[in-house]
């Protein structure tokens, strides 16, 4: 313990400083790319440029999103590599962002300013962020299927389907898990997204940018644009996902798979990811 | 003066003389002694301040049961809010009692006012509090000029109009403890031996910059940014910004931090790059 401490010590400036460096390099560049691609979902239909004019709005962003996962998917270099910095870089802003909240009081009953309901509400949403975000990778990345009600395991192949089924609580309809899921999802995006555009506000006064009360106010309100963007982004993102039918996602995907690649990619995709029939039953889809 | 701290909750004009106000005061017999509430009235003389009321209490200390105990302890100085000595939390909001007006917070007859010790530095006895550690961070930071020597050292260096316009608002510090009895960042540490690593607080902080900017005092720079960059220096601030809203003098304690951040920063840089250290 001694050692630790004495380790925290020496070398306290550049873990304070790598400690905020990461939460906006590279988590929070990542977070404004991962909701600009997820909140296609919702706009995506919009953007199509001419193709798919059969679609409508809704599926038409089904098909943009589609597209854009496989795209990352297949053409983004050293994509584990990417997300393994990632991984370490949240675990990294996580531990001393707990070891290092726990060094304060909060006293927002007796000091009820703004600043200071911020203060109390950075170190909320990082620990609830925190849980949020284990469980959203774990389910959707690392294919923990046992903590996904329903059993979805989502994959970039079928990834609007499995998305949707994997926060509704099955293939079929909205279960009262997968709304307990999808409330979770709401829970933990709103305040991400607020601890990073306050995260933004506060880095800018540690490393000393914004030194000024004008510029701090300035700042704040490019940090409070910035936030608005990004909550309307995770919101309508999950929003069109919760209402996507896993179903008819499915039978989209397979045919842009087609499209795309022909029959015999789509059968060899199917074998591996069998999902959904739509007379299958739950069971059958669950995790063996 | 007017900040949010200290805003009265109703108007004096409206005061009426003659009332009865209630004290309801936080009390301690000494350190490591637990503390109890107790409670008096007092008929507030004309324009009445806290400490004025405190004295009425010492000439009579009966509380509102009818029984005799010893006098509340408080502790002051200048009695025109610029020694800071005076400072307790008064209605759950810290500020100097010297200046708090009892037509301003209890105008009407039976009204109350809470007293509390500031609950960040020990209680020595009743609104008492030892604020050493105040003082030792202060010391952490050579809040100094260095001038001592054996010999006249000639005039300083010259001082411009605008660095001096700065340096009077911060120089304005009265080492109350306010803004770090409203810190969330800076909690109680009895044990001196963690002083030296346990955040350093806004006064402290905001005094490195004007030292740093003055002429003179800036021959010490370095050594005040190695202990800002250090355990508990300025990257233990969390921003929650409210000293600079309970500030007495109104002093720029916010912009301060963000002065040395940026301070920090540059000199961390600098000694990673050319530094010895
Ligand atoms: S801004 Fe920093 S020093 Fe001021 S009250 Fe907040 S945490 Fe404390
Ligand atoms: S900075 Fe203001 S609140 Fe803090 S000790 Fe000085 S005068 Fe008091
Ligand atoms: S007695 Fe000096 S500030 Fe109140």
């Amino acid at each position: 313990m001694a050692n630790d401490s004495g380790f925290m010590e020496r070398n306290y400036f550049l873990l304070r400083r790598l400690h905020s460096l990461t939460g906006i390099l590279p988590i929070g560049v990542f977070l404004i790319a991962h909701l600009t691609t997820n909140s296609s979902l919702a706009w995506g239909g919009l953007a199509l440029r001419g193709k798919h004019s059969e679609l409508n709005t809704l599926e038409g962003g089904q098909a943009y999103f589609y597209h854009e996962v496989e795209w990352i998917n297949s053409n983004v270099p050293h994509l584990l590599l990417i997300e393994i910095t990632l991984w370490l870089s949240i675990a990294f802003h996580s531990v001393l962002g707990v070891y290092y909240a726990r060094t304060g009081k909060n006293n927002t009953q007796r000091y009820a300013y703004q600043d200071n309901k911020r203060y109390k509400w950075q170190r909320i949403s990082g620990y609830v962020g925190v849980l949020f975000i284990f469980y959203h990778v774990a389910t959707l990345r690392w294919q923990w299927t046992f903590l996904v009600p329903g059993g979805a395991e989502w994959n970039h192949h079928f990834s609007v389907s499995t998305l949707a089924a994997a926060l509704r609580g099955s293939y079929d309809s909205i279960t009262f898990a997968g709304f307990v899921v999808s409330l979770f999802y709401f829970v933990g995006i709103t305040l991400l997204v607020f601890h990073f555009a306050n995260g933004l506000w506060t880095a800018a006064i540690t490393w000393g940018l914004t030194v000024s009360e004008q510029a701090q106010k300035r700042w704040g309100m490019v940090c409070t644009a910035l936030g608005a963007g990004l909550m309307l982004a995770a919101w309508s993102a999950l929003g069109a996902a919760v209402m996507t039918d896993p179903v008819e996602a499915r039978a989209l995907e397979e045919k842009l798979i087609v499209e795309a690649h022909g029959e015999q990619h789509l059968l060899e995709a199917k074998e591996k990811y069998p999902g959904p029939a739509p007379t299958v039953g739950e069971e059958d889809i669950a995790d063996k | 003066m007017s900040n949010t701290a200290t805003t009265p909750a109703t108007n004096s004009a409206t005061a009426k003389q003659g009332r009865t106000v209630r004290f309801r005061i936080l009390r301690c017999d000494g350190p490591g002694k637990p503390s109890y509430w107790s409670e008096f009235d007092v008929q507030p003389e004309l324009n009445a301040n806290v400490i004025s009321c405190l004295k009425q209490i010492a000439e009579k200390p009966v509380m509102v049961d009818g029984k005799e105990v010893t006098p509340v302890v408080w502790d002051s100085g200048c009695l025109e809010e610029v020694c800071g000595a005076c400072t307790m939390v008064i209605n759950g909001k810290v500020r100097q009692s010297c200046t708090c007006l009892i037509d301003d917070y209890a105008p009407r007859d039976g009204d109350t006012i809470t007293l509390e010790p500031m609950s960040k530095f020990p209680v020595v006895r009743d609104l008492w509090v030892d604020r050493e550690r105040l003082f030792h961070n202060l010391k952490r930071v050579k809040a100094w000029v260095p001038i001592d020597n054996t010999y006249s050292l000639g005039p300083g260096p010259k001082e411009s109009p605008e660095s001096q316009q700065t340096h009077y608002k911060l120089s304005e510090c009265m080492s109350c403890g306010c803004c770090l009895e409203a810190c969330p960042q800076f909690t109680i540490e009895e044990d001196e031996s963690k002083w030296n690593n346990a955040f350093i607080g806004a006064h402290a902080i905001s005094q490195a910059r004007l030292f740093n900017n003055h002429e003179t005092g800036k021959q010490l720079k370095g050594e005040r940014l190695d202990e800002l960059a250090g355990p508990g220096g300025v990257a233990d601030c969390g921003n929650a910004q409210n000293c600079v809203k309970v500030c007495p003098k109104e002093i720029p304690l916010t912009e301060s931090i963000g002065a040395m951040g940026r301070a920090t920063t540059i000199h961390k840089i600098a000694s990673f790059f050319s530094g010895k250290k």
